[in-house]
């Protein structure tokens, strides 16, 4: 391991941002460099425990110990391919990951984490920027054809690890663009759109094939691609938002969160982004939702000049640090503040929203929202009661819904095929096969919304899957098995 | 007992420990009186012997005597029998069945054979018997007993040729009777058959032999010399046949290395030629040894055919016990060749050794390098010669003592009767050595490897392209390169790790493994030291050769025709040599060691028999003497052996054809690269390896930039050789094995998880016991690797697979203590909540998916459930509960006085671990919270281990290993001894403390007995247990434990642990807790010894059920550690040893400590958690109390429907066995043991001494003391520590002289104000952990001899001394001062290992000095009177300076001479005095190099 008493060292850094008055001015990626040496010394903060809990808390299973390690000996080819071996795309998880690892790092039981997602972003950069990564296709074809369906980042993975295992694989993608999710509910001051291209090309010059514009379901037949191909795997997302079925839904100015998203990463990849009306600029916003989307909203309005942005949320206040029914090294439920926020917001929990408020033609003009008091009782879901004479219209133009995905969309491609939804309408795969023969899913399509690094994870499980059921055995790794199990 | 019932009892296996001695005229004057007096001395030996649960019967005792002429011909004539004259005939006892018509049988049969051999049956005597003292088991046994008388019917050979016939007539007769006769052979034994020599043995106790046999009180009884042995057996099952002495040795101690020596004498055995015996005789001697008899009766037969073969007596006990010749640079260079000579013909018979020999002529006694066993003699003026395990032994008039003395480690002592004289071991030696000319014959024939010449080029070049495929093959992982070969190749030492292990055995195990992983070393526990081979590097030895070895019996200069080795790592250059070697003498052979990668059924068994055939074909036929067994044409169509499996094929092949000892093997493999790999190909007998995959791996680490650039290819090669070289020398040293041509072959290993067939067929002889893999399974996991590696993937894996056996990895190797596991215990603790405990023990105990331990196969019968409110409640459980030993040191004081009060609050008990504890501790808290320990460890390093340490105990726990390290000792780094640690443990801050591998006062089973006695005296009121770590015979130890009168026995598994230590002990010494606890439980019961002790299991006790089924295996008590540890916050972190603990727990940084977390509640939450939990599984199963379910093992099966093949070949049989026992066999502790206090003069002591104990008033008091009067001024210093806490009473106020031998443990833990002046001499442990007292030793002022030339003390004086002060005018033996930390101390000369591992305190020596002196000494300081000018070089200077002494060290050391003069009266001391400044001169100071930093660095800090 790097150094033994690194910890004791060395205190958390990580590369600061610009300015939030500075960086609100573009939709760039805005964090600064940090030194080598500096990164150096956060990975030698990592301990090399007996128990990596970072190791078990990232849902890839990346072999983060191993990885600080190798980055603290400065070996970059060995630590980006100990990164990959478990993540193929890391230049995603490290802008974009919550990074549950950091959240179970054992540093984090009393004090700051080691840097993970950093080192993570830095060595996959840093690998690009010494040429390291390169298009690798495989020796050998099997000759087995394969249709993956969507390109968010569980499609992505799945392609990337069947090619691997010498399969031609096809990606089929009902947008113009690659990427799914990441490429248009993503902010760019997020994750730039090159990133997502030059992965893009990589896999093209791998052997993976992509179809853009092709609506599975609509354009192609569900039922031809299950017979054209020896495998297929379902990966389209959870496409379908919640919804917020009140009064006043109808008023011109409520738009679902990922639709004002997309618009403003079309504008700036050049793209027509359609609805002009759809942009925060001098409008008073609200953003009704407080997770990671609705923190895109904030940040996204804020770039685009909103006059006034809120952010409501429903649940409580999370308290700042842990509280005794959260422990570690579980996810940390505490009040978490995006560089979005700080970038400037009003945030409110515990406010229902009750009423869109209109004016005569149908502009949106204002919320009418009231306080909320939790009620907890053992073994029955969480209620809330309004707390009286709380009740209050605040003004807005812009009310963004971000307040989740329900399902995948089950018209077309689902309903044709035939595969078994669960309750929640998501698809019922055990070890990722649907109830149709050689229908394979994965992603938010089969496990529900959820994050990016779960999609990758998906993903490459799934593909494990396939590739045995295509061979009868594999190679592909997994997060939990080794390739030297007896049984 | 059958032998076919299924159980764990070891079969064939005991440990003997024993008290020996003779005495002898040397002028050869045969009296009875010689006799007479030889028993004397074994009756009081009778401590040292041993009695099971029925104290009337012994395990054995007997005497060998000269051929008592005048007596046999009267009795004879009695008979109406004529004797021929002395020499004429052959006598001896015989043991015959007791039933006439069986007895009519053997002895028909006995006299064909004497025909049939030419020999005259003279006729027998009923020797007469008194049986009415004997206790009913040696009744039930005993044999008819009687003399033969046999002499020759045709001429009259020599006297020599009479004895060898007579020998073979004896070696023929024994077996050839037990053969044709089953009925009633068992119990024909013949004693003895000789013309000169004569034993009287028996299953008797010490005190009983002279009652037993009539014929030893007869005065017209008279021999010479006389020969006794007591023996104390670890167990009791009876055997008449099993007493000593043989023919010609009795000894006190163990041969380690007992299965190779057998296995090698098979082999010699094809080779026999002797012109003595003819070839017929020879063959009816074979096959000479008997792995179901006892090693001492095995090397006695060796003994006796190289002496019988024209060896004299001490030339064979040097061939067979050579003193550490490898590397003593002061040797002579002809005794060197002498003993490399015959290194190329003999294997030393290793292992702690006390024998006294005899062939009726000359009598003596040797001792093995290590001078681990107690000899000492006297000489008289009337020409008596008294050699015995204790001065005193044998009473005699002071005022005819000439010489007292003590046999040194490896040295020769020999009383000559017909020349009348003693011959010294130089002259001895010298006269050996030159009989031949042993260094020419070397220079002629053996070449050593480093002067061979270079091959022309090298055959296999490093292929970076096919590395890592070829790495996927053997089976090496990502972590093996990071965690093994880089510390190995940078630092040149093997890793630390820590926490034990938690992850499957290799059988229960869904991954492939390394199939060494299926065999686990042995070590050595009670009945024989492990040994330091870091500090006694000395006595160890490394070398290795190839070659051919000739007959044993002859001598001549060929037999020395070898390529030899320094160690037995091959670096790839020196294969070549080998490979391409150009030599008359040498004929190399390489043969493949490969299989067809095809997975069809059979194919690794077929290529494996090609091998051997092939092997024996090039030897017989191609008369090659060098076998290279490679695995180097490995490739995708074949696969590699597992080397192994060839090793262990190849050898036993070899050995049943006779053609073993023809070549030299040496192994060319892949899959070798750690230390366990290496022990496993040389325990069953390669010569030589080369591991070039570890090597290659280790170039390209280094070129990856791995590793520190600064370091070259070569220096890294030459770094991991001494890593495995090191950790090597330790894997023999836990065995007490010193040189690897003993461990060569010895098979010191169980295996877990192999077939029969395969153990039958490679492995022959060694301990299997729960069946496993086959041959077609060990192929299996081979190809899963083969496939890995060399299948054609369409993208490659470009990197090796984690690994996940150190640290926890998700693709790894599946351990108990996860993620999850870790914090679902933590909340459940924190949180009250059992509930989310039960979420926790679902993941332990529900092994369907994945196997973790041996139980996880197990589950319960249905039995009729009672309902929960009908168990016991937990607080009745509480109490057995321990937390493990863990010292305070080791955790932080946070963690450790946590634990501590949480045990207190519920009745459990804590164990303070080895460091000593801080006196504060021992009063309660205001608040009613108590930090003190109950349990009080006595561990090796006996750190802070006063009488009042152990005077403040409820139980008093001998740590004889542990589970992380059994057989290792332990080192506590200088910056973790921070100034309140160095208070607790009486050394001195931020120097290192060492533990040495064995207690310094335990090197047998007798010992151990005097400890518990010793403990007992020291706090009569505690519970005395000993703590053994499972592995096979753990059993028949825990047997001996219970017969030392032990309360408890502890049988930690191998896999727990929480101390630091190397990474290959964590996992590969020692067996899973299931094993050794049934075995230990079988065997108590099988001896109805069950009823005496408590047992009690620790190692990864993890939920209710674990604990139901240690009880069900029989365990009444429990340990927890590691659970109490993640109780209180410990998250795994397994960097213990770093001092970086994050939580708290495991560091000593201030600042670390501050995290510590941990509440007593959390650590009681547990325990009661776990105790609701078993009472849900005692409800289930219908106990109500725990006692009921103890050793109710058939309550337990073997699941079902087990999903992981390899687990499913197991047969856990034998584990699940209930044995079988009467009734009345108690199954748990009922019966206290004996406490053997009632008579000990400490209880005339403390009487005397009543005022000074109540008020301080000065007390004074005189006594005569013996041998048998054993710690002495113990139990009277534990009632002043009880009263008078640490700092005792005034200095002198309890003043006692006594007169005469003192017994062992003379003044051990003597607190202050207590006095103890002997006149006299005194035995071992003299003043052992003083505690404060003043110990004046003088010889019997009438006494004529020079008190400075003589033995006075014994060996291992002041063990673990604290303080106090002594002076010794005369001699001590080995390891003077040992961990000794504050005794002041003035003694006339010392012997081996003086100031080893000391820590604190003065040593003045004022006369001679042994080897070794202050190995591994870190404190303290010693002033030596340097008086031939050679001290340093008796030094180990690993630690010290030599430096000269400073004004204020000459007045300190004047002041202790005067001291001496004014306490002894000592000769020298005032002749010094008379010449100081002279005598000043002559002194050197040793000292420690980091206590002279220490005490510069407080003499700063202080100003």
């Amino acid at each position: 391991m790097g150094k033994t008493t690194g910890f004791l060292e060395y205190n958390r850094e990580t590369p600061l941002p610009k300015e939030a008055k500075e960086r609100i001015k573009d939709y760039k990626e805005f964090y600064l460099k940090l030194n080598e040496e500096k990164l150096n010394q956060q990975a030698a903060r990592c301990m090399d425990c007996g128990i990596p809990f970072c190791h078990h808390g990232c849902p890839l299973g990346n072999n983060i110990p191993d990885f600080n390690d190798k980055v603290y000996t400065q070996d970059w080819l060995g630590a980006y391919e100990m990164l990959t071996s478990t993540n193929n795309f890391p230049e995603f998880t490290g802008r974009i990951c919550p990074a549950p690892c950091e959240v179970s790092c054992v540093l984090a039981l009393d004090e700051a984490p080691t840097a993970i997602e950093f080192i993570e972003k830095s060595i996959v950069e840093k690998a690009f920027e010494l040429g390291l990564v390169k298009a690798q296709p495989p020796q050998f074809r099997t000759g087995k054809r394969v249709a993956v369906i969507g390109s968010g980042p569980a499609g992505l993975a799945a392609a990337d690890q069947l090619n691997k295992a010498g399969h031609w694989v096809i990606v089929f993608e009902r947008a113009d663009q690659i990427g799914g999710l990441l490429r248009y509910g993503i902010p760019d001051f997020k994750v730039e759109k090159y990133i997502i291209d030059r992965r893009v090309n990589l896999m093209k010059e791998e052997g993976v094939a992509f179809k853009t514009n092709a609506y599975i379901g609509i354009d192609i037949p569900a039922q031809q691609l299950a017979s054209d191909f020896d495998a297929v795997v379902l990966c389209g997302g959870s496409t379908i938002p919640r919804d917020l079925p009140i009064h006043g839904r109808d008023f011109k100015g409520v738009h679902y969160a990922m639709d004002f998203l997309t618009r403003q990463n079309r504008i700036i990849a050049g793209l027509p982004a359609g609805d002009e009306a759809l942009t925060a600029k001098d409008k008073n916003v609200v953003v009704i939702g407080g997770g990671d989307t609705g923190a895109d909203c904030v940040g996204t309005s804020n770039r685009q000049g909103a006059k006034s942005i809120t952010q409501i949320e429903l649940l409580e206040k999370p308290p700042l640090t842990r509280t005794k029914d959260n422990p570690w090294p579980n996810w940390s439920n505490i009040l978490r503040t995006s560089s979005s926020h700080v970038e400037g917001c009003d945030r409110m929990w515990s406010a229902v929203t009750k009423e869109f408020i209109g004016d005569e033609k149908g502009n949106l003009t204002g919320i009418r929202i009231a306080d909320i008091k939790w009620v907890k009782r053992p073994n029955e879901p969480d209620t809330f009661v309004e707390i009286k004479d709380t009740e209050r219209i605040i003004p807005c133009e812009l009310a963004l819904l971000a307040i989740g995905f329900m399902h995948p969309q089950r018209a077309g491609l689902l309903h044709d095929l035939a595969v078994n939804l669960d309750k929640r309408g998501n698809i019922v795969a055990p070890k990722y096969k649907t109830n149709i023969h050689k229908v394979f899913t994965a992603g938010d399509m089969h496990r529900g919304q959820s994050l990016v690094v779960w999609a990758i994870s998906e993903g490459r499980e799934a593909a494990r899957e396939v590739d045995k059921f295509l061979m009868g055995h594999s190679f592909l790794e997994s997060k939990d098995s080794s390739l030297v199990d007896v049984v | 007992m059958k032998e076919n019932e299924i159980n764990m009892v070891p079969k064939h296996l005991e440990y003997d420990a024993c008290g020996i001695g003779f005495v002898a005229h040397l002028k050869g004057n045969k009296t009875h009186k010689v006799v007479d007096d030889a028993i004397t001395m074994l009756e009081n030996m009778q401590h040292r012997g041993g009695t099971g649960y029925e104290p009337n019967t012994g395990d054995g005792a007997g005497i060998l005597l000269q051929v008592p002429h005048e007596f046999c011909a009267e009795e004879c004539k009695r008979l109406g029998l004529t004797l021929p004259d002395f020499g004429g005939y052959g006598t001896g006892l015989i043991f015959f069945p007791q039933d006439i018509e069986h007895r009519k049988k053997v002895k028909q049969a006995f006299a064909a054979l004497c025909e049939k051999f030419g020999f005259d049956l003279i006729g027998f005597r009923k020797v007469p018997t008194i049986n009415t003292a004997l206790g009913d088991i040696a009744k039930a046994l005993e044999p008819c007993i009687e003399q033969v008388f046999v002499k020759e019917n045709s001429y009259l050979h020599d006297l020599g040729t009479f004895e060898r016939r007579l020998f073979v007539l004896r070696r023929y007769s024994n077996p050839y009777i037990r053969k044709t006769i089953p009925e009633a052979g068992s119990y024909f034994y013949i004693n003895s058959l000789s013309y000169k020599t004569i034993v009287y043995k028996g299953q008797l106790n010490a005190d009983q032999l002279r009652g037993y046999y009539p014929d030893l009180s007869d005065s017209h009884f008279k021999s010479a010399l006389a020969m006794v042995h007591s023996r104390f057996s670890t167990n009791t099952f009876p055997n008449w046949k099993l007493a000593q002495p043989f023919r010609f040795i009795a000894h006190n101690g163990e041969i380690n290395t007992i299965r190779g020596n057998i296995n090698w004498m098979k082999s010699y055995e094809s080779l026999f030629r002797s012109s003595l015996f003819t070839k017929e005789e020879i063959e009816n001697i074979l096959p000479l040894l008997d792995e179901n008899q006892s090693d001492s009766s095995n090397l006695d037969k060796v003994v006796e055919l190289l002496l019988l073969g024209g060896r004299s007596l001490p030339h064979v006990m040097m061939m067979l016990i050579p003193e550490a010749w490898e590397n003593d640079n002061e040797m002579q260079d002809p005794k060197k060749a002498f003993y490399e000579y015959h290194s190329s013909l003999m294997e030393p018979w290793d292992g702690p050794a006390s024998i006294c020999f005899t062939d009726g002529k000359m009598i003596g006694a040797c001792l093995d390098r290590n001078g681990l066993r107690p000899s000492r003699y006297c000489i008289t003026d009337d020409d008596f010669i008294i050699m015995s395990s204790e001065t005193g032994a044998l009473p005699v008039d002071p005022t005819k003592v000439v010489v007292k003395g003590r046999l040194e480690p490896g040295k020769i002592f020999i009383a000559d009767l017909e020349q009348g004289r003693i011959i010294s071991d130089e002259e001895l030696k010298k006269e050996i050595c030159s009989r031949k000319p042993y260094r020419e014959w070397l220079t002629q024939n053996s070449v050593a490897i480093e002067d061979l010449p270079d091959p022309t080029h090298l055959i296999y070049e490093p292929n970076p392209e096919t590395l890592l495929q070829r790495q996927q093959a053997f089976g090496f992982s990502y972590e093996d390169l990071k965690v093994i070969l880089s510390p190995m190749m940078t630092t040149g030492h093997e890793p630390i790790g820590s926490m034990g292990h938690d992850s499957p055995i290799a059988i229960l195990s869904k991954q492939s493994h390394h199939l060494t992983n299926y065999f686990k070393q042995q070590f050595a526990q009670v009945s024989n030291p492990p040994m330091d081979s870091i500090r006694e590097r000395n006595v160890m030895a490394l070398f290795s050769s190839v070659g051919k070895t000739l007959d044993i019996l002859s001598e001549k200069p060929t037999h020395c025709i070898l390529i030899e080795f320094k160690q037995p790592v091959l670096t790839n250059q020196y294969l070549e040599r080998i490979r391409s070697v150009m030599h008359p003498n040498f004929r190399t052979k390489v043969i493949d060691t490969i299989f067809p990668a095809n997975s069809e059924p059979g194919t690794l068994e077929i290529a494996l028999n090609k091998i051997c055939q092939d092997a024996e074909a090039a030897i017989r036929f191609g008369s090659y003497n060098i076998l290279i067994f490679s695995d180097r044409k490995a490739n995708k169509d074949f696969a590699p052996i597992p080397s192994i499996l060839v090793m262990g094929a190849i050898q036993q092949h070899l050995i049943d054809n006779g053609m073993r000892v023809r070549c030299g093997i040496i192994i060319e493999a892949g899959d070798v690269r750690e230390v366990h790999h290496f022990a496993t190909l040389i325990g069953y007998g390669a010569n030589a390896i080369n591991p070039y995959m570890a090597f290659e791996s280790i170039t390209a680490l280094r070129k990856n930039n791995l590793i520190d650039d600064k370091i070259t290819d070569e220096q890294a090669i030459k770094n991991y050789i001494n890593a495995i070289d090191e950790g090597l020398l330790k894997v023999f040293a836990k065995m007490g094995i010193s040189t690897l041509r003993s461990y060569h072959g010895s098979q010191i290993f169980e295996i877990v998880g192999l077939s029969s067939k395969v153990v039958k067929k490679c492995f022959t002889g060694t301990v299997s016991r729960i069946e496993g893999l086959d041959f077609n399974g060990i192929a299996k996991e081979v190809l899963i690797r083969q496939r890995l590696a060399y299948e054609q993937k369409p993208t490659e894996i470009n990197r090796l697979l984690v690994g996940g056996l150190y640290s926890w990895k998700r693709k790894g190797e599946t351990h108990l203590l996860s993620p999850d596991t870790v914090s679902l215990l933590q909340q459940a603790v924190r949180n009250s909540d059992y509930k989310t405990y039960k979420k926790y023990t679902e993941k332990i105990n529900n092994q369907r998916d994945h196997l973790f331990t041996l139980r996880g196969l197990l589950e319960f019968k249905d039995r009729k459930p009672i309902l929960l409110e009908e168990v016991e409640p937990v607080e009745k459980i509480f109490r057995r509960f321990a937390t493990g030993a863990m010292s305070f040191g080791s955790i932080s004081y946070e963690a450790h006085s946590t634990i501590a009060v949480a045990m207190n609050r519920i009745g459990g008990k804590s164990n303070s671990g080895e460091g000593g504890e801080d006196e504060a501790r021992f009063d309660r808290k205001p608040n009613g919270d108590w930090e003190r320990s109950a349990i009080k460890q006595v561990a090796s390093g006996r750190f802070g281990v006063s009488i009042h340490y152990l005077a403040n105990a409820d139980e008093l726990q001998i740590k004889i290993a542990q589970g992380a390290k059994p057989g290792e000792g332990g080192q506590l780094p200088g910056y973790k001894v921070d100034e309140w640690i160095a208070r607790v443990r009486n050394s001195t801050p931020g120097v290192g403390l060492i533990s040495p591998p064995p207690h310094h006062d335990i090197y047998s089973i007798e010992d151990l007995k005097q400890l518990i006695f010793d403990l007992r005296n020291a706090n009569p009121k505690a519970r005395i247990s000993v703590k053994l770590v499972s592995e096979y015979g753990v059993g028949t130890i825990a047997a001996g434990v219970a017969k030392a009168h032990a309360d408890a026995i502890l049988v930690s598994g191998f896999d727990g642990g929480t101390g630091a230590s190397p990474v290959s002990s964590i996992r590969h010494a020692g067996l899973p807790w299931e094993m050794g606890i049934s075995e230990a439980h079988q065997t108590l019961v099988a001896n109805n010894l069950r009823s005496r002790v408590v047992l009690q299991a620790d190692g990864q006790l993890r939920t209710g059920r674990d604990i139901a089924i240690a009880a069900l295996l029989g365990a009444e008590e429990w340990g927890v550690a590691t659970g109490a540890l993640i109780s209180l916050g410990c998250i795994m972190m397994r960097k213990c040893h770093s001092n970086t603990c994050p939580v708290g727990v495991a560091t000593q940084d201030v600042n670390l400590r501050k995290k510590f977390s941990g509440k007593p509640e959390h650590v009681i939450n547990f325990v009661r958690f776990l105790a609701e939990d078993l009472r849900e599984v005692m409800a289930q199963l219908g106990f109500h109390t725990v006692d009921e379910m103890i050793g109710q093992a058939d309550v337990l099966k073997v699941r079902e429907n087990i999903g992981n093949w390899k687990a499913a070949s197991l047969n856990l049989a034998p584990i699940i066995s209930k044995y079988p026992a009467a009734h009345n066999v108690g199954l748990y502790k009922q019966i206290d043991q004996e406490k053997e206090l009632g008579d000990v003069l400490d209880v005339t002591l403390i009487e005397i001494s009543k005022d000074a104990i109540e008020s301080g008033t000065k007390v004074k008091g005189e006594f005569n003391i013996r041998n048998v009067n054993r710690a002495t001024g113990t139990m009277l210093s534990y009632h002043i520590a009880k009263k008078y806490g640490k700092n005792g009473l005034p200095d002198d106020t309890i003043h006692i002289k006594l007169n005469g031998s003192a017994g062992q443990s003379f003044g051990a833990f003597g607190a202050n104000g207590m006095t103890l002046e002997l006149e006299g001499d005194a035995n071992d442990y003299f003043g052992k952990g003083l505690s404060g007292a003043r110990i004046i030793v003088y010889p019997d002022k009438r006494a004529k001899f020079i008190p400075s030339e003589n033995a006075l003390i014994g060996n291992v004086a002041f063990y673990g001394g604290i303080k106090g002060e002594a002076y010794i005018r005369g001699m001590a033996g080995q390891r003077y001062c040992v961990r000794n930390s504050g005794v002041t101390t003035v003694v006339e000369g010392v012997g081996a290992h003086c100031c080893e591992y000391m820590t604190g305190g003065i040593a003045v020596i004022l006369g001679i000095t042994g080897k070794n002196f202050a190995a591994g000494m870190s404190g303290g300081i010693a002033y030596v009177n340097d008086i031939d000018g050679n001290f340093e070089s008796r030094c180990n200077m690993g630690t010290i300076l030599l430096e000269q002494l400073e004004d204020s060290d000459k007045v300190k050391l004047k002041e202790l001479i005067t001291n001496h003069l004014n306490y002894t009266g000592s000769d020298v001391a005032q002749n010094m005095l008379a010449d100081w400044d002279n005598a000043v001169k002559k002194f050197v100071k040793v000292m420690p190099i980091d206590y002279k930093a220490a005490l510069k660095k407080l003499l700063i800090v202080n100003g």
